[in-house]
């Protein structure tokens, strides 16, 4: 891989680490009902490319560590076509984050926004 | 590293990349990869195992790369959870009371008060258990009862492993071993769970918590009272009372004065803390134990 690219991959990578866990819990903040792991992924799927640029099993331990801070709570639930799933939902105080993050993301790309328009004398 | 025929080869390959990484982070990596390639296949039924892993690596990642970023993710939750450890000291007196700064000491000071509780349910759980999956095992519920009393035993595991994290600060697995293979029949998960060399080692710490469990609260419990009580000297005799009070027919002694008093009080604070490095290293100890005997044997 040329230098570029690389440098790209990992301001990617770096993009992504820092915003998966708001994009996680928005997806659960917007879902009327409990989603498993894969489901998350897919969603995201179709979303595009952007969000997560690395690969999909980077999921799974940001949705532990949302769970261990108590954003999130999961049980484990059998299915009828396949095996068990771990279904998560976003908890009271998961909701209070996802409003405090949105705010802080959105502060954060209007001022990337405004120093790449030249918005700063 | 040829490509992944089978999810068992796909998880085989993830296992060799994490090796030499923490027991508990691989079961946490495999729970995760295996729920992911199951929800995989059942979504398209259609389509073959093999044909299905080769979407995954494009999406999912494949096992070197699986690895890679489990591996990344650690280093950033231990930064991000674990408290700072605290400054390192260089002096030797420095070292020595700097145990009281160091919160893992009163994780396992209170690890120690609870370990009698907890021993004392885990010992009766896994004795009852036992000996009621024997008794029934001559009845038709005596199937149903050894199963359910091993999946007790699992969730116990893990719930101690929460406990043992939250502590003495040990990474223990946040999930189970991934459930066997739906496919097989119930015999056989049956057996399965029986072979399972973890679900005996699970068995033997709950016993083994009993007399530990004793152990650990009567030492901490007498080292705790013992010390206190010496610091505790120099109010006894501000009250007017003496330290030492012994009388007999023969022999009477009623003392010391404040210097052996203030000498008490000093040596209870040396104590005190030898006691807070001694729950330290048990904790630590511990630690090791638990994780050897709830998680290792998964990533082998």
């Amino acid at each position: 891989m040329d230098e570029s690219g690389s440098q790209l991959k990992k301001f990617q990578k770096e993009l992504s680490s820092g915003t998966v866990s708001l994009v996680l819990l928005a997806v659960l903040g917007q879902s009327r009902q409990p989603m498993y792991g894969y489901q998350i992924a897919k969603r995201l799927e179709d979303v595009g490319e952007g969000v997560l640029a690395g690969k999909q099993s980077a999921l799974y331990p940001v949705l532990r560590n949302l769970e261990a801070a108590g954003l999130l709570a999961s049980e484990v639930e059998p299915s009828v076509s396949g095996p068990p799933r771990r279904y998560y939902r976003i908890t009271k105080s998961g909701r209070e984050s996802l409003r405090e993050w949105t705010s802080a993301w959105n502060a954060t790309r209007d001022s990337v926004d405004n120093v790449l328009q030249g918005g700063v004398p | 590293m040829n490509a992944p025929r089978t999810i068992a080869e796909y998880l085989d390959q993830l296992r060799a990349a994490l090796r030499g990484a923490d027991p508990a982070l691989i079961q946490d990596a495999l729970y995760d990869a295996e729920e992911h390639l199951r929800a995989e296949l059942a979504e398209q039924p259609g389509r073959g195992e093999a044909e299905m892993l080769e979407h995954v690596v494009g999406s999912y990642g494949a096992p070197d790369e699986v690895a890679e970023i489990y591996r990344d993710q650690e280093i950033r939750i231990q930064r991000a959870i674990r408290p700072p450890p605290p400054p390192r000291r260089r002096s030797l007196v420095g070292r020595f009371f700097g145990v009281a700064a160091d919160g893992h000491t009163y994780g396992a000071l209170f690890y120690m008060m609870l370990s009698l509780v907890t021993g004392i349910f885990y010992f009766t759980w896994a004795v009852a258990g036992i000996s009621m999956s024997g008794g029934f095992s001559v009845l038709i519920i005596g199937i149903p009862f050894v199963v359910l009393f091993f999946s007790s035993v699992r969730g116990l595991s893990l719930l101690e492993g929460r406990i043992v994290e939250a502590m003495l600060g040990v990474r223990m697995p946040r999930r189970p071993p991934y459930p066997t293979e739906q496919g097989q029949s119930l015999l056989k998960r049956i057996g399965a769970m029986f072979l399972d060399a973890r679900t005996w080692s699970t068995i033997f710490y709950m016993l083994l918590m009993l007399p530990l469990g004793i152990l650990y609260f009567t030492v901490t419990v007498t080292m705790l009272a013992v010390s206190l009580g010496f610091v505790a000297a120099p109010l006894i005799k501000a009250f007017g009372f003496d330290v030492i009070n012994i009388s007999t027919d023969s022999f009477s002694y009623y003392g010391p004065g404040w210097a052996g008093t203030v000498g008490f009080c000093v040596l209870g604070i040396v104590l005190l803390f030898v006691t807070l490095h001694m729950v330290r290293g048990l904790g630590r100890l511990h630690g090791h134990l638990a994780k050897h005997l709830l998680v290792a044997s998964a990533a082998t």
